[in-house]
């Protein structure tokens, strides 16, 4: 049962990991060492292969919100004149900064970053990122985001092969003609040269990361039960996915696809007697992630799907074709996007809930995250009409102020309830 | 000089065309082509031979599935546009072009593109088009939005109208210039003889007819006999802003004399008049009211340029229930101005339409603003 439930070994070594990496970063910069501060939809790649650490605004946002800080901050962002209604998860760092005490954010905080890189995939992720600038006098190198008229509904199967026709000649020929400008200033930056043939055997073992990470959501999704929780395929795919295509990060990939598949060949799962099984779409819960194991004893209930993990394979690999820079572009071009907006969100959910044998959804629609919520509804129509149940969570995935946990716990148990007696 | 019977009767006009919005121009022989948001240069249309007209300012009070899909946090402008839309509003249209810069009508492109594709129940709806361009001036992007005017114009060809000629577009273009003159003298009547309120209905109206009739019915109008205004001269920014009794109430204090939101001065934009089409693209993507504008700054350096060169002694930011962008702007925006000397007041969130509440509260708060002033 679920009482017993152990946790993967690789999880414990990827939070190690990653302790150990901000830790060094920290001395890193602390003794001159430059590091870029960007948005999750941004071109790593670049940065990570001229040697620029970066710190992912996302990610950041998730530690200071697992710190039980949100609070303090969205009081905060509003006592400053901002007010309550803007995006939370994107901005919680950029509050940090603002209100300036780096003792109370975690590790120490983060010193002025060398340099700042948004998309403007959403409306105002150009705000956020220039008021970070005017605060540290950082440059900020801003990606444009024209939008795909065309959106084709099963983008994931043509977006390793077929990017170009998917997301469109001009919109490429543009990203990468920025690519260029932004390599140009990290070399400015660092005083190296990109390194463009290595770019391409790097870019390749992104690719064979993200691979192995699809063979773990296959043995996920086939296996007959789910052998680990959400809150360990997060933590095992997005940290190694903020180190990826390092040796690190393809290491670890195997290592946690391989402990997956020794769970799945002995039969162990998340509880003994799996009788319904959920997807949490939207980002992470950040400041409770307990709440995932929540109906694990009380209904056999188990959350086997969230967005992290096969959407390492659909949302990263794209075959460079001979133009690897090219082939980012293709990555980038729509990342967010096709976690939000219609037809690609509802098409893609569906064609996961089915893969993954869902019973119920819980959809975290945030208000003030406005591009995180677009298309909610539409997705919840397209599950709906695909058999799934789903239950909206109109919160917010840092700021947990706005969460209640046994208020969507009473929403969510009759519908558990249902499903059983269904099934007597 | 126009006679006083011409004045009202223009007057009159572009008060009707404000009313009527769309309808207005159902009577003419060009086809007309929708356009969401600010952002998309009319004298594009015009120069196929089409008729622009806007179809983000209207309300309904219809209902259509549709709304099922739409979430709360969606603009009004864009909850009314699709219910519109739907309900077969604008099946009169060619087609209708968004402008993806322009927050809600890219909302609005992909709701109503995914609800065709789903091929959901609906009136006859017009083909639709997203106008992509791309605001900043690097090489890269001066050529990607060529190859949007480029889009543009085969979408234009595909549904009826002209492909634009050079000598098109230079006719249209003098045609704006033409308006742009016109609402240049009527900028410099506010707060002489006209009110910023029906300064802004006058402007406004101009979004449903052709650039030549709103220079020629704006500047008639403007014989029209002076309004009675207070002196006190004020400033408008934050989410679109379209609502009479607002600046009914806003006026009772002084005249809107800078008005900088969405549905204000920003419109038309600055590419309208300009004489070919890379001078069109160039001034449009440098349009400093985008809020997607790069470099960033540009937004609001541009404000606070136009509301202390404007005089305005306060300044009153407004909020759409759903605004998310123009929030991050507040407080360095309220501080900039502070430091001209200029009062700020923010009164907060409001409905399209505000009931009397929200007027009644926003009006202490403005008296408080200039009592503190005296």
């Amino acid at each position: 049962m679920s009482k017993d439930y152990t946790q993967l070994e690789s999880t414990r070594i990827a939070a190690d990991y990653q302790r150990e990496w901000a830790k060094g970063l920290r001395a890193q910069i602390t003794s001159g060492e430059k590091y870029a501060f960007v948005n999750a939809d941004t071109p790593h790649e670049l940065f990570h292969h001229i040697g620029v650490p970066i710190v992912t605004n996302q990610w950041w946002s998730a530690i200071i919100a697992a710190k039980q800080l949100s609070e303090f901050y969205f009081d905060y962002m509003e006592a400053a004149g901002f007010h309550g209604r803007l995006a939370r998860y994107s901005s919680l760092p950029l509050i940090a900064e603002l209100e300036g005490d780096t003792g109370r954010q975690p590790w120490g905080g983060l010193p002025t970053p060398s340099i700042l890189c948004a998309r403007q995939s959403a409306d105002d992720h150009q705000k956020i990122f220039s008021l970070w600038s005017e605060k540290t006098g950082a440059p900020l190198a801003l990606i444009s985001s024209p939008a795909v008229p065309d959106p084709q509904a099963d983008w994931w199967r043509l977006a390793r092969q077929d990017w170009e026709e998917l997301y469109h000649t001009d919109r490429l020929d543009l990203m990468v003609a920025e690519f260029k400008a932004l390599i140009e200033q990290l070399e400015a930056l660092t005083g190296k040269s990109f390194d463009h043939d290595g770019f391409a055997l790097y870019m390749d073992r992104i690719n064979e990361q993200e691979r192995i990470y699809e063979e773990a959501t296959a043995l996920i999704a086939a296996a007959p039960q789910c052998p680990i929780r959400i809150s360990e395929q997060i933590p095992n795919v997005m940290i190694p996915q903020w180190h990826r295509g390092s040796d690190w990060a393809i290491e670890h990939a195997q290592r946690f696809r391989d402990e997956v598949a020794a769970r799945v060949d002995a039969g162990t799962s998340v509880v003994e007697n799996e009788r319904i099984r959920m997807m949490w779409i939207g980002a992470g819960l950040w400041f409770d992630t307990s709440f995932y194991a929540a109906f694990e004893a009380s209904h056999g209930a188990v959350f086997a799907w969230s967005m992290y993990l096969p959407f390492a394979a659909d949302g990263y690999i794209r075959e460079s074709k001979g133009d690897p820079l090219r082939a980012l572009a293709a990555r980038v071009s729509a990342m967010n996007e096709q976690l939000h907006q219609p037809p690609w969100i509802n098409s893609w959910m569906v064609e996961q809930a089915k893969r993954f044998r869902i019973d119920v959804a819980l959809m975290l629609i945030p208000e003030h995250d406005r591009f995180s919520g677009h298309g909610s509804l539409f997705a919840k129509e397209a599950l709906e009409a695909a058999g799934v149940r789903v239950i909206e969570v109109w919160s917010d995935m840092v700021d947990q102020r706005q969460w209640n946990r046994d208020e969507i716990t009473a929403r969510i148990v009759p519908v558990l309830d249902a499903i059983l007696a269904e099934r007597i | 000089m126009t006679s006083p019977e011409a004045a009202v009767s223009a007057a009159a006009a572009l008060e009707r065309a404000s009313q009527q919005r769309e309808d207005w121009s159902k009577a003419t022989s060009l086809g007309r082509v929708g356009i969401f948001g600010n952002g998309m240069p009319e004298t594009l249309i015009a120069a196929a031979g089409g008729l622009p007209v806007h179809v983000s300012l209207g309300t309904t009070t219809a209902r259509h599935p549709i709304e099922a899909v739409i979430e709360p946090f969606v603009d009004d402008e864009v909850r009314h546009f699709l219910v519109r839309l739907m309900k077969g509003d604008f099946a009169g249209l060619a087609g209708i072009v968004f402008a993806r810069d322009d927050a809600p009508a890219m909302i609005a492109y992909q709701y109503a593109n995914e609800w065709i594709r789903q091929d959901r129940e609906r009136e006859p709806t017009p083909p639709l088009f997203l106008w992509n361009l791309v605001h900043t001036d690097t090489k890269p992007v001066q050529d990607f939005n060529h190859i949007q005017a480029e889009k543009l114009f085969a979408f234009l060809e595909n549904v009826g109208l002209a492909y634009p000629s050079d000598s098109a577009v230079a006719d249209a273009a003098a045609a704006e210039a033409s308006r742009a003159e016109a609402l240049m003298q009527l900028r410099q009547a506010v707060g002489v003889t006209l009110s910023g309120s029906t300064a802004a209905t006058w402007r406004n109206a101009g979004r449903f007819m052709s650039a030549a009739e709103h220079a020629g019915l704006v500047t008639d109008a403007l014989g029209s006999p002076a309004e009675t205004l207070v002196s006190t001269r004020i400033g408008i920014v934050g989410s679109p802003l379209t609502c009479p009794r607002t600046y009914r109430m806003i006026e009772q204090f002084g005249t809107v004399v800078c008005d900088q939101q969405t549905f204000g001065q920003t419109w038309p934009g600055p590419g309208n008049a300009e004489a070919d089409l890379d001078g069109i693209l160039s001034a449009t993507a440098a349009d400093p009211s985008c809020f997607r504008i790069t470099p960033a700054s540009v937004y609001r350096a541009a404000l606070v340029r136009n509301l202390v060169d404007a005089k305005c002694a306060v300044v009153l930011c407004q909020l759409a229930q759903t605004d998310d962008t123009f929030g991050w702007e507040i407080p360095a925006l309220f501080a900039e101005l502070g430091s001209h000397g200029v009062a700020c007041v923010n009164l907060g969130f409001r409905d399209s339409n505000p009931d009397t509440g929200w007027l009644e509260r926003a009006s202490r708060l403005i008296e408080q603003a200039l009592e503190a002033r005296k």
